[in-house]
């Protein structure tokens, strides 16, 4: 009887779950966050799975049904997640999401050249526009936010609508072949693929860097420390700073993530994304 | 008309297409395609990555398994109850089975991707997700075809069963599963290939598998990534494209073969459910709506229908021509000769092997963005499956005919032409017609080629979770998909007059 005994969901509790927008390629993600539910397990003396979602949505609706402990955001769906799911809260970003960047780029055959200030914004205006992901925060969102300041929107582009590509990378080849005359993506990629070699700079321009803003982040939920003990919260966002170069195992970590440390982040860091969230349209 | 020369006449659509393609051509990726091309042969070989590609590939066959054995028991069951015929005899009246036969044409009305989305937000991340989003709209199609079949029997053994005193029951079961079954079989394992595409495809928008692994590394560019999965895909598919065409061709004698092979199958189905962690009790948890996501919104019926309507409407037409004329005009340009064949084979593998909104993205790179690359992208998908039943049709056809025109002197390409397109004809376009019901239903999954039209406003607002938006969507692709079908009874009826080849399954390879 004692082993027939429904044990699995008492266990499947005490399981930390961990999970990810995807916006990297399946086999970069598998390696990262199978090293990191390791290194949370051994930090926090629970088991920590890592269970991968597909696109963004998926990675929003399975947090607000609880089915995700800890999940890496991006601007935009972190927002929409947290206000979904009461208690939810922003515990940690990596140091370069405090200052995010977007950037603007181009095939040579537009007859576009760099942008000196935000109001050149304007000569998108007929043009065939690329954004990354519908939910990206640095592909989509703060973009169009910011092509919405000098006066742009999005029924300006060619045939009166953007199209999206679904990842920075796709972007980015889509604008180099041609497809696509302009486009927006993460500044982080566009500077990783340029050091890679992999930017042909005599197709693509880089038309104007956007000003900083805050990008992705750790959201936990709100019954962590009911469940797995009372400070399991602080101890988990403490071992998420505590990750440092100088260990081999979290440096590997570090770099997956193109970061230099995580550092501590709280739910106001992203008021500003949420209002501007909230002005086109993205959240209800 | 002939059979053939309606055959031939969609190829009519290239001519609008041709004259798109000058300017929508950029060629600016061509290099990128040619890396795609050459990863084929080049697929990476990381045993992570392998081991990752096995685990996508089992998930998405124990998705395809358990909705298919989950839509043909839906599908029996509705099909039989809503058979007017079982409905007389049991209860002396047919209203009830016309009801059912209407109720189940909602489920039907939505692609397995939309059912995947609603299922989603009610019951959370469960892989009986993905199984209940393809078993409920194929049961209902398949209890569609399961009532047909019923009400096209012959009833007169029925009727003496009943004369002689046997009860309803027991009369409805001897007289009509005999002949039935048959036919249940044919069309009950080419639905498992869909089911497998489905599975495929359901990955691609969100519910795990090789589907994923897929897109995610065909949008990092990791072309040696994403054929390592395509190769593991294609050998899958491959292999149950194979069996199941030779169990179609002894489905008459139910044999050892036949016996074994269920039981193969069933034997993969429980392991499947305890590796995927099938936890069925999720189905019977409380379906409760999300508050946060409110369903009603009135703003979200104001959008500009006749536009959205019109583009989806034209893409799925050119879509559907598309599909149709691949077959039949690259037959007849290649000949009929041997290695053509093997080489229009690999060609149509491959394209039903990639998702639509891959070949998309593959598009790109050499198409500007626009209504081309969308059609393109769904009507050689589509051409891939239908091909693939045309090429199996021709080789089922009685070789007399062909024979004869030989004998008397006939090209290989007119004999083609007369004996094989005459043969095949009604029964391909009558397949081609309900093909033309999925394509409408798989626009949505190109709506990101900058075609514009309904997916384009379901899939912003499923990424803002507005579903006070989305509901309206729903509602008018599922009155678009009712209406379409049907016109495409109607057309099955008029145009290709005399018997309803047996609708969806391999009319043709019975033909």
């Amino acid at each position: 009887m004692l082993l027939l005994a429904p044990v699995a969901p008492a266990l499947a509790s005490q399981v930390l779950r961990i999970s990810a927008i995807p916006d990297q390629n399946p086999e970069r993600l598998n390696r990262l966050y199978g090293l990191l539910a390791k290194e949370l397990s051994d930090q926090l003396g629970v088991p920590v799975k890592y269970k991968p979602v597909v696109d963004y949505g998926a990675a929003v609706t399975g947090f607000r049904r609880g089915d995700l402990d800890l999940v890496w955001f991006g601007g935009l769906t972190g927002v929409q997640a947290r206000l979904q799911t009461p208690g939810s809260k922003v515990i940690a970003q990596r140091d370069v999401d405090a200052k995010f960047r977007s950037v603007f780029i181009a095939n040579q055959s537009a007859g576009l050249k760099p942008f000196s200030a935000q109001n050149d914004l304007q000569q998108l205006k007929g043009k065939r526009f690329a954004f990354g992901s519908e939910s990206s925060t640095s592909g989509r969102l703060m973009p169009q936010y910011f092509l919405a300041q000098a006066g742009v929107t999005p029924k300006d582009f060619a045939s009166g609508r953007p199209g999206f590509s679904g990842s920075h990378d796709a972007t980015l080849a889509l604008v180099q072949s041609g497809a696509y005359q302009a486009g927006a993506l993460n500044g982080q990629v566009w500077d990783s693929r340029l050091k890679e070699g992999k930017v042909d700079t005599n197709k693509v321009v880089l038309l104007w860097r956007t000003p900083p803003y805050a990008d992705y982040h750790w959201i936990a939920q709100g019954n962590l420390d009911q469940r797995f003990g009372a400070g399991f919260t602080g101890k988990l966002q403490q071992s998420l700073l505590n990750l440092s170069p100088s260990q081999p195992r979290q440096k590997t970590i570090l770099e997956l993530f193109a970061a230099g440390r995580f550092i501590p982040a709280k739910d106001a860091d992203y008021a500003n994304i949420e209002a501007v969230g909230r002005s086109l349209g993205k959240i209800r | 008309m002939s059979p053939a020369g309606q055959l031939l006449l969609p190829a009519l659509v290239l001519l609008p297409l041709l004259a798109l393609l000058p300017g929508a051509w950029h060629g600016g990726g061509f290099d990128l395609i040619g890396q795609f091309l050459l990863a084929a042969v080049q697929p990476s070989t990381d045993p992570a990555l392998i081991v990752a590609s096995l685990r996508g590939i089992a998930v998405t066959v124990a998705v395809a398994l358990w909705s298919w054995l989950f839509s043909l028991l839906l599908g029996v069951i509705g099909g039989v109850l809503s058979a007017e015929v079982v409905s007389r005899t049991l209860w002396g009246c047919s209203w009830p089975a016309l009801l059912l036969r209407r109720l189940l044409a909602i489920p039907r009305s939505l692609h397995e991707l939309l059912w995947g989305l609603i299922l989603l937000q009610l019951l959370g991340l469960h892989p009986a997700v993905a199984v209940l989003a393809i078993a409920l709209p194929y049961g209902a199609l398949f209890a569609r075809v399961v009532a047909e079949q019923l009400d096209g029997l012959p009833r007169r053994n029925l009727e003496a069963l009943q004369l002689a005193g046997a009860p309803a029951p027991a009369a409805l079961l001897m007289a009509l599963s005999p002949p039935l079954w048959p036919q249940l079989l044919s069309y009950g394992g080419y639905r498992l290939e869909c089911a497998l595409r489905s599975a495929t495809l359901l990955g691609v928008f969100g519910l795990g598998g090789i589907g994923a692994d897929l897109r995610l590394a065909l949008q990092s560019l990791q072309f040696h990534e994403v054929w390592t999965s395509l190769w593991l895909l294609a050998a899958v598919m491959l292999a149950l494209e194979l069996a199941l065409a030779r169990l179609r061709q002894r489905w008459q004698e139910p044999n050892r073969e036949l016996l074994v092979g269920f039981a193969a199958l069933l034997l993969l189905l429980l392991p499947s459910s305890q590796w995927l962690e099938l936890r069925w009790q999720v189905l019977f948890s409380p379906w409760q709506w999300p508050e946060v996501l409110p369903l009603w919104d009135p703003n979200g019926w104001l959008q500009d229908w006749p536009q959205l309507i019109g583009s989806t409407l034209l893409l799925t037409a050119l879509a559907a021509l598309l599909a149709v004329a691949l077959l039949p005009l690259l037959l007849l340009l290649l000949g009929p000769g041997r290695w053509p064949r093997l080489l229009l084979s690999a060609c149509g593998l491959l394209a039903r092997l990639l998702p639509p909104p891959l070949t998309a993205l593959l598009l790109l790179f050499v198409l500007q963005p626009g209504l081309l690359p969308a059609v393109l992208a769904l009507g050689i998908h589509n051409a891939g499956i239908l091909g693939r039943l045309g090429l199996e049709g021709l080789d089922a056809l009685p070789p007399q005919p062909a024979q004869a025109l030989r004998l008397a002197g006939s090209s290989p390409r007119q004999v083609l032409l007369v004996a094989g397109f005459n043969g095949i004809g009604r029964s391909y376009l009558s397949f081609g017609a309900y093909r033309a019901d999925v394509i409408l239903r798989e626009s949505v999954v190109v709506g990101l080629v900058g075609a514009g039209g309904l997916g384009v406003v379901l899939l912003e607002s499923l990424s803002s979770f507005a579903w006070g938006e989305v509901l309206p969507v729903l509602v008018v692709y599922a009155v678009l998909t009712l209406v379409g079908e049907q016109l495409a009874d109607l057309y099955r009826r008029r145009l290709l007059s005399g018997p309803l080849p047996r609708e969806g399954c391999s009319p043709l390879a019975n033909s």
